[in-house]
């Protein structure tokens, strides 16, 4: 029993420490008067810990133990501990720790740096970070909750901008009402199976030991709830609000963080539900439901991007485009074969890192009272801001899908997924609007690099640490896109 | 060969550093280069004559099967070389042609990357690997054609030619994961043992239209070719080497690789013979009335295009022969003649061809390169071009029925580009002086040895064809027909061809001789706007742009009430769907007749008399005018049902829900003493949109309890167990207080020590908020 206690508290390291670390914080905060900058290193430093510790159990294959395990003495089996959970723990704590070390000097320029900002952060990412772990339908929505509760703070973090508020305001009103309907539809699974542990699930589905019509309504409403959290069509239209409302970094952190963690509640659904529903014999609903999505999918991308088109705003541009990508991950959903889970993940990998190297461009070129923001405040960048346009260019390349930047393998695998699984128009859209978004992205390089400046930004000054989040995310950028086999073998060996 | 490949790559991360040290020879240096790679290259020559293929493999994504393999055939090599030999050209000429230009940094960046990507295209055997290669020399273009960026038609023409461009490599991406996953190979090698397959899959249309989407998007086949003589706004060294000589073969490149795997087909020859012959008819037509040096050349390098597809289209081994040669020919002249285009801009200042003749005055050597490219394209003897045009109409002869629609058109498009080149490489040079700056005089060694030696080499090769170009060209026919060879001669005999020929000269002459009348006759030909595919672009683009905007304002518009419309929207279509979906109606009758005659048992007048009152009082609420009444009404709503709780037995639940009424009626009156009175009220339509989703959306949920009333399906594992076990474990008789205090305690416990935290965190709120206001 000790024995099977200290496996589990070392497998689940990771999502233990940084949970009880956040709390920590929280209380920590109370203690340490007006010196912020033991909190930021105190944050800095809980998710370096656990960055490396879920690497290492993900590098010496410990996740290998939990095979071992005969009882969970500590999660009574309410965790899993496969590899995917970590390689998801790694991703979340690297964008957390990305936005932490970019808000900083973004928080300061706002003359608005307070403490509980480190902590929701580190709160926010133990929240994904138990949807990555989560074996258990109940376990995945507090894991959602305790995220989408800690976004609508963080959303709302300046509170003395009308606009900031506003965006947490519609982000709650909007993502209560979802949460509503992902709690109905998992209650109507536990209706039709009689249980909320995945693995049962898929064992009574197998078994044929379910009510059907319980379980499609189910997995509908848990799809129009997740939809919400990945802001698919037409559950995006809070995104761009909230992301262009939301300071800079946070939209940089809940438009790819928080999106990866819903993507990855999505996957759960699939593995568990949707892919053994599908062997059975009652499986057209599941096919309908498939087409659905795919439907859904496509419409995301289309929106997403024709929208982005339109946007004079780069914040806004950018969390359009935000849309559109969910549009790109969900088709991985969508195959529902172990192939677009890998897909659809390392998408999302790719996905955060360009992603927030972008919007932490944003958030170093804006001002104090979020203005300089439009399309033509960035003429001219690469005579007065040579690094920060150079960052530009490989985050957007990436974002547009150009090889060899790694947001190209993440489309192309997710493509060749879909024509594999039979969708090959919905891949033909996804061309489509790939070439769409590539219009855009690329009407910020021309101002970027081709259109002489036509007034200085003043009031910002060269990045310092956040110097250092564009440069690892670029880095990533462009290391996964040169060198993507190593995470996709990774992926599909863990399938 | 992966780093001859990447070396271009390599050499464009150290540009800057190369102009920093000696900004005088960078250039020079800069041109070892492709020199090396030309070198590089030949040496596989004397093997590819012997009849090998050379490949080489390396690993880079096995797991998506994206691997770096490259192979090296006869037409995979006579594409290398021609890329890396006129590189070597153009690196040198535009390194006296930029010397003044701040950019020439950045040329040398994007042309250097732009080889590297060329060459990865035609030597790379893994078609996934092809493709990044591919859309990289969209990218370079894209970068160089926006060079001189500070002119908006610069702007326009990049994103054009990207778009375009980038666009048809993302079909040709999905063909070939189409063509991947029939055939279970990404390899070019292996594939064309799959023909039959892929010919007589059932998606075989669609494979080849994504395909050919992406090559004539490449090769600027109609209708997509719009881009290229827009692209013109490049400077002339790239025109020359990207816009000629290389990339915009690419598509013509794959097309004939692709012969052995989709080819063949009656679909193959009518697209590809159909869009190649128009678009040849068509550019060399257009070309007559240009005035602008580089926009002719360019319009004739569209019908050269044209004409290139369309032998691939008829694709016998006859025509693929001629169409290297062709091709051979027209890199040689049409390289040339862009650089003397170049000089004349350079030294005169203009590209108007009505504002410039008699230069040979001052500039002898570009006349003579002029005048030796120009007779090359119009198909002189004893040119290469001359013998590429006979093969070409030897293969139109013989193309079986249409042969006389396929020898019309390529006689006409003959004459026109026969002129063309006249105008081009000859005209100018000729009559009287005319230029419009004074300073006229001959361009530096490096910008004229290179065309020199184009124009040079395509009359020793047309001479000498049997012995020079035979031996590589018979390998890169073999590489597509294994058993074929051709024999080149400048003189076949009295033959049709060399009357045709003859024929073309004699036109073509009289149409040099009539230029005037005869742009006053094409400009004549009124063709309505809304045909060209330009225009088609432009339609698309600006309808895109206001699309996305009408779009934005209609879902965008940033009300909440508006989003959680569409939100109720879609759960009443995807959830009413589903239910539907299982063809139910008839089971949802049944269920409704199963509660309604549970329901009918047990009622009694107290449940009939309740029931109307609720109706009533929601009525009422809907109706009412102002909010107080709304309130009221919604209160005794909640208050009788309190009261059916009691009825069937569940006091703690009444005393919950009246408490919670009381409350929330109370909450509600308070409000409603701070908000302002009510004015507005919406209007008839907005309110019968309202009443359909409430329907529905109610109706859904009252289906779903029904549903579940009557037929109680749900899994009775937990509520079988709590009825046993609540009195014999719990020892309490109301199995909802024992769940509450006993079997979730724990829960319970939590739940009233976050109340109480909250009603904390409220207190004090509440407090800050009074010294605020105190203050």
């Amino acid at each position: 029993m000790a024995n099977e206690i200290i496996k589990e508290l070392s497998l689940g390291f990771p999502i233990f420490f940084i949970s009880a670390m956040g709390i920590l914080l929280v209380i920590f905060d109370a203690i340490t008067g007006k010196n912020k900058i033991i909190n930021y290193i105190f944050a800095i430093a809980i998710l370096s810990i656990t960055i490396c510790s879920a690497g290492w159990i993900l590098f010496s294959q410990y996740y290998n133990e939990a095979n071992n395990l005969v009882i969970h003495p500590i999660s009574m089996g309410m965790l899993a501990y496969n590899g995917y959970a970590y390689i998801f723990d790694v991703i979340f704590g690297i964008a957390a720790l990305l936005t932490i070390i970019a808000a900083r000097e973004y928080n300061e320029r706002a003359e608005f740096e307070y403490k509980e900002f480190y902590s929701l952060v580190v709160l926010a990412t133990s929240g994904m970070m138990m949807i990555a772990h989560s074996a258990d339908l109940l376990l995945m929505f507090i894991g959602i909750e305790f995220m989408s509760i800690t976004f609508y703070v963080l959303a709302g973090y300046f509170r003395k901008r009308v606009t900031s508020v506003e965006a947490a305001l519609k982000y709650f009103l909007l993502g209560a009402f979802a949460s509503g309907f992902l709690l109905y539809g998992i209650a109507l699974i536990y209706g039709a199976t009689g249980t909320l542990t995945f693995q049962t699930i898929s064992q009574k589905i197998t078994a044929q030991d379910y009510n059907n019509l319980y379980l499609i309504l189910g997995i509908t409403l848990v799809f129009i709830g997740l939809s919400f959290k990945i802001a698919a069509f037409p559950f995006h239209q809070w995104a761009p609000d909230v992301y262009h409302g939301a300071p800079t970094v946070i939209s940089g952190f809940l438009s790819t963080a928080g999106k990866a963690a819903a993507i990855f509640a999505l996957i759960l659904i699939g593995k568990n539900i949707m892919f053994v529903a599908i062997r059975t014999l009652d499986s057209n609903h599941i096919i309908t439901l498939q087409n659905i999505l795919a439907v859904l999918s496509a419409a995301t991308m289309l929106v997403g991007n024709i929208t982005a088109i339109a946007q004079n705003n780069v914040k806004r541009m950018l969390a359009y485009s935000s849309v559109a990508h969910a549009g790109y991950m969900l088709m991985g959903i969508v195959a529902n074969t172990p192939d677009g889970w890998a897909g659809a993940s390392f998408y999302a990998a790719v996905y955060v890192f360009m992603q927030i190297g972008s919007f932490a461009i944003v958030a170093n070129l804006e001002d104090k009272d979020g203005e300089y923001l439009d399309f033509s405040h960035y003429s001219g960048l690469y005579k007065t801001r040579p690094f920060i346009a150079a960052m530009m260019v490989v985050f957007l390349l990436s974002l547009a899908g150009i090889p060899p930047f790694a947001g190209f393998f993440g489309k192309y695998y997710i493509f060749k997924t879909a024509i594999d699984a039979g969708y090959l128009w919905l891949t033909i859209v996804g061309i489509v609007s790939s070439l769409i978004s590539v219009y855009f992205y690329l009407r910020l390089l021309i101002y970027i690099y081709f259109r002489e400046a036509t007034e200085q930004i003043l009031d910002t000054s060269e990045p310092r640490a956040a110097g250092f989040t564009l440069l690892i995310s670029a880095a990533l950028t462009v290391l996964l896109g040169i060198f993507p086999s190593y995470l996709i073998e990774l992926l599909l060996y863990l399938r | 060969m992966l780093i001859a490949v990447l070396s271009g790559f390599i050499v464009a991360c150290i540009v800057p550093l190369i102009f920093k040290l000696n900004r005088k020879v960078a250039g020079a240096l800069l041109s070892i280069l492709p020199l090396s790679l030309f070198i590089f290259y030949l040496q596989f020559l004397p093997n590819v004559l012997a009849g090998e293929k050379i490949l080489t493999t390396f690993y880079w994504i096995p797991s998506l099967k994206i691997n770096l393999n490259f192979m090296i055939d006869g037409l995979n090599l006579l594409f290398a070389l021609i890329i890396s030999g006129i590189g070597f050209v153009v690196y040198l000429y535009a390194s006296a042609y930029l010397a003044k230009s701040e950019k020439i940094v950045p040329f040398y960046i994007y042309i250097s990357i732009f080889m590297a990507s060329m060459l990865g295209v035609v030597t790379c055997n893994n078609t996934l690997a092809l493709f990044v290669f591919w859309e990289l020399t969209s990218i370079s273009s894209f970068l160089l054609i926006g060079f001189n960026h500070e002119q908006e038609r610069s702007r326009y023409a990049a994103l054009q030619s990207l778009l375009v461009t980038a666009g048809g490599g993302l079909a040709l991406l999905a063909s070939v994961i189409i063509i991947g996953q029939i055939a279970g190979t990404y390899e070019i090698s292996q594939m064309s043992a799959f023909h039959s397959n892929l010919i007589n899959n059932a998606l075989y249309p669609s494979i080849l239209i994504l395909f050919l989407i992406g090559t004539f998007t490449k090769s600027a086949q109609f209708p997509f070719h719009f881009w290229l003589p827009n692209a013109m706004e490049a400077p002339t060294p790239v025109s020359a080497y990207l816009h000629s000589a290389t990339m915009v073969k690419a598509g013509v490149f794959l097309m004939i690789k692709f012969l052995p795997i989709l080819g063949g087909t009656e679909l193959w020859m009518w697209l590809l013979g159909g869009f190649g012959g128009w678009t040849m008819l068509m550019a060399s037509t257009m070309a007559l009335k240009q005035t602008d040096l580089k926009r002719l050349l360019a319009y004739s390098t569209v019908s050269v295009l044209g004409t290139l597809t369309m032998l691939i289209g008829l694709g016998g081994e006859k025509a693929i022969s001629a169409m290297i040669i062709y091709l051979f020919a027209h890199s040689l002249y049409k390289g040339a003649l862009f650089l003397t285009a170049g000089i004349i801009d350079h030294e005169t200042g203009t590209r108007d061809i009505r504002n410039i003749s008699g230069l040979r005055k001052y500039l002898p050597i570009t006349a003579l390169i002029g005048v030796l490219a120009a007779l090359s394209g119009m198909g002189i003897i004893p040119f290469i071009g001359f013998i590429g045009k006979e093969m070409l109409y030897e293969t139109a002869l013989l193309s079986g029925q249409y042969s006389t629609l396929f020898i019309t058109i390529s006689v006409i498009s003959a004459v026109n580009i026969f002129a063309v080149m006249a105008y081009s490489g000859i005209l100018p040079f000729f009559g009287e002086y005319k230029s419009p700056s004074e300073h006229v005089h001959e361009a530096p060694f490096q910008m004229t040895s290179g065309p020199v030696a184009f124009a040079l080499l395509g009359l020793v090769s047309g001479l000498f064809a049997g012995s020079t170009v035979d031996g590589l060209t018979n390998k890169a026919l073999q590489s597509i027909f294994p058993s074929a060879s051709h024999h080149l001669a400048l003189f076949h005999g009295f033959n049709l061809p060399l009357l045709l020929s003859a024929l073309t000269i004699v036109v073509g002459l009289i149409f040099v001789l009539n230029r005037k009348s005869l742009v006053e006759f094409i400009e004549k030909i009124r063709i309505p706007e809304y045909f060209f595919p330009s225009k088609w672009y432009d339609y698309i683009f600006n309808g895109t742009l206001s699309f996305a905007e009408i779009q934005t304002k209609f879902l965008q518009n940033g009300h909440l009430r508006y989003y959680i419309f569409t939100i109720l929207a879609l759960f009443i279509l995807l959830v009413g769907g589903s239910f539907f979906g299982f063809n139910t109606s008839g089971s949802i009758l049944n269920a409704f007749a199963i509660s309604i005659e549970r329901s009918i048992a047990g009622i009694d007048i107290y449940d009939i008399s309740m029931l109307i009152t609720v109706l009533i009082a929601s009525v009422f609420a809907l109706l009412s005018q102002g909010r107080l009444s709304a309130i009221a009404s919604m209160g005794i709503v909640g208050a009788l049902i309190s009261l059916i709780y009691i009825i069937y037995g569940a006091p703690d639940l009444a005393m919950t829900q009246l408490s919670i009424e009381t409350l929330s009626v109370i909450l509600f009156v308070l409000v409603l003493y701070k908000l302002p009175r009510f004015f507005t009220y919406s209007k008839l339509k907005t309110r019968i949109r309202d009443l359909v989703i409430a329907l529905a959306f109610g109706s859904i949920f009252t289906m779903i309890i029904i549903f579940v009333s009557a037929y109680g399906k749900f899994d009775t594992g937990l509520s079988e167990y709590f009825a046993q076990t609540s009195y014999l474990i719990g020892h309490g008789k109301n199995i909802v207080n024992v769940i509450l205090v006993d079997f979730r305690g724990f829960d319970t416990m939590g739940e009233i020590t976050v109340l109480s935290i909250a009603a904390v965190g409220v207190y004090s709120l509440l407090r800050l908020r009074k010294q605020g206001g105190e203050q």
